[in-house]
């Protein structure tokens, strides 16, 4: 990025729609949103656990369908060659979208 | 007179000229321009870069950024290595000698000030990084599959793989939990117990994103103003207070210029200089 100073964007925030990767790019923001709603699914189901408001029953069904969740995610990011980390969006100020550590 | 100055410091008149080791941005010697008992210490820049419009440009460009931080940084190591000097914001730059000298006229009292209240000073960094377990439960955790009429501890067994799951999230996540909690309780204690034996404290923001390079959450990220004679006090406590157990992670920088503690605000009763107008002075505002 040194000659060509003509893009007025921000190099780094941009997001890079390459028809070669575009594949892989709308994959992994898919992947993104699809990872926020099982750690927020998982939450929930672990705050009713916690609570004891579950039968025996439904917490097994709520875990197996969690647990064939994450399966099936671990499936999808390798598919797409994407590490745990990719499935991140760093909002700047208000910090990355999924939790830290997670 | 029209070619750009970068500034990289303020001092008081001193002996011996800048240190030849001192070479500023783009590769130039950097050089004094004394001007009513201070010093500003200058290096030509080329105006492609410097000029108000292209450097709003530059400083998105990181590896420009990175190239022109470390210039700057060694030129005010070399200066603070013969008197004490008020580091200057990246990326300040003036119009000429006769600029320079005006952003000292303008500055003087609070320059001196920040001389008088800096001399003899250095500063220290301190960052505290969390590296929690990343996933403890997330190896192939399914994998022992008790033997066919095998019952397992607590009558939990194959039979229930669902709730199985369940329990190991949830004790990952309050084991995760717990070492947040430490990793917070120490960043307090790491800050409180240096502060004491500080002259100065600023608390900046913990580093995210591209900036963090390192391995681990940056959960506090501060800076100390020590006496340079203290330094190895200071540097006793942080080993004595960063804790052997894994998990977290102490990083201590230093000594530097006294960076964060130069405050070159404006006071609250003196009108701010108009630079904009004349484009004397532009101070480009590097996020830190």
């Amino acid at each position: 990025m040194s000659a060509q100073g003509n893009g007025t964007e921000s190099p780094r925030r941009r997001v890079e729609l390459d028809p070669d990767t575009v594949e892989r790019d709308l994959a992994r923001l898919v992947l993104t949103v699809v990872e926020l709603l099982r750690q927020l699914m998982e939450r929930q189901a672990l705050r009713r656990v916690d609570t004891g408001e579950l039968t025996e029953d439904q917490e097994e069904r709520i875990g197996v369908t969690l647990m064939l969740l994450e399966d099936r995610m671990d499936v999808l990011r390798d598919k797409f060659g994407l590490e745990p980390g990719d499935l991140n969006i760093d909002l700047g100020p208000l910090g990355p979208l999924l939790p830290r550590g997670d | 007179m029209n070619e750009l100055l970068y500034v990289y410091a303020v001092t008081r008149p001193f002996e011996g000229g800048v240190p030849a080791a001192a070479t500023g941005v783009g590769g130039l010697p950097a050089r004094p321009v004394e001007h009513n008992g201070l010093v500003a210490v200058v290096s030509d820049v080329r105006a492609e870069d410097f000029e108000e419009a292209p450097l709003r440009e530059r400083l998105e460009d990181l590896e420009w950024l990175a190239a022109t931080a470390r210039a700057h940084e060694s030129v005010v190591r070399a200066v603070i290595a013969v008197t004490g000097a008020v580091p200057l914001r990246l990326a300040t730059v003036c119009r000429g000698e006769s600029g320079v000298r005006r952003l000292l006229d303008e500055g003087n009292h609070r320059f001196t000030t920040n001389l008088d209240r800096l001399e003899g000073r250095v500063e220290w960094g301190v960052k505290l990084y969390a590296e929690p377990d990343p996933e403890p439960d997330r190896a192939p955790a399914t994998a022992p599959a008790p033997a066919p009429g095998q019952q397992t501890h607590g009558g939990e067994g194959a039979a229930s793989p669902g709730r199985d799951y369940l329990r190991r999230r949830l004790r990952s996540r309050q084991s995760r939990e717990k070492s947040w909690a430490h990793a917070d309780a120490l960043a307090r204690r790491l800050h409180t117990e240096l502060s004491r034996c500080a002259d100065g404290q600023r608390l900046h923001r913990p580093q995210s994103g591209q900036l963090a390079r390192a391995s681990g959450v940056n959960v506090l990220n501060a800076a100390f103003l020590v006496r340079r004679e203290e330094s190895d006090a200071f540097v006793g406590q942080v080993e004595r207070l960063t804790p052997r157990d894994a998990g977290v992670r102490v990083e201590l920088t230093g000594p530097w210029a006294p960076y964060s503690f130069a405050d070159l605000s404006d006071p609250p009763d003196a009108p701010p200089p108009s630079h904009q107008d004349e484009q004397e002075a532009h101070e480009g505002r590097a996020g830190t």
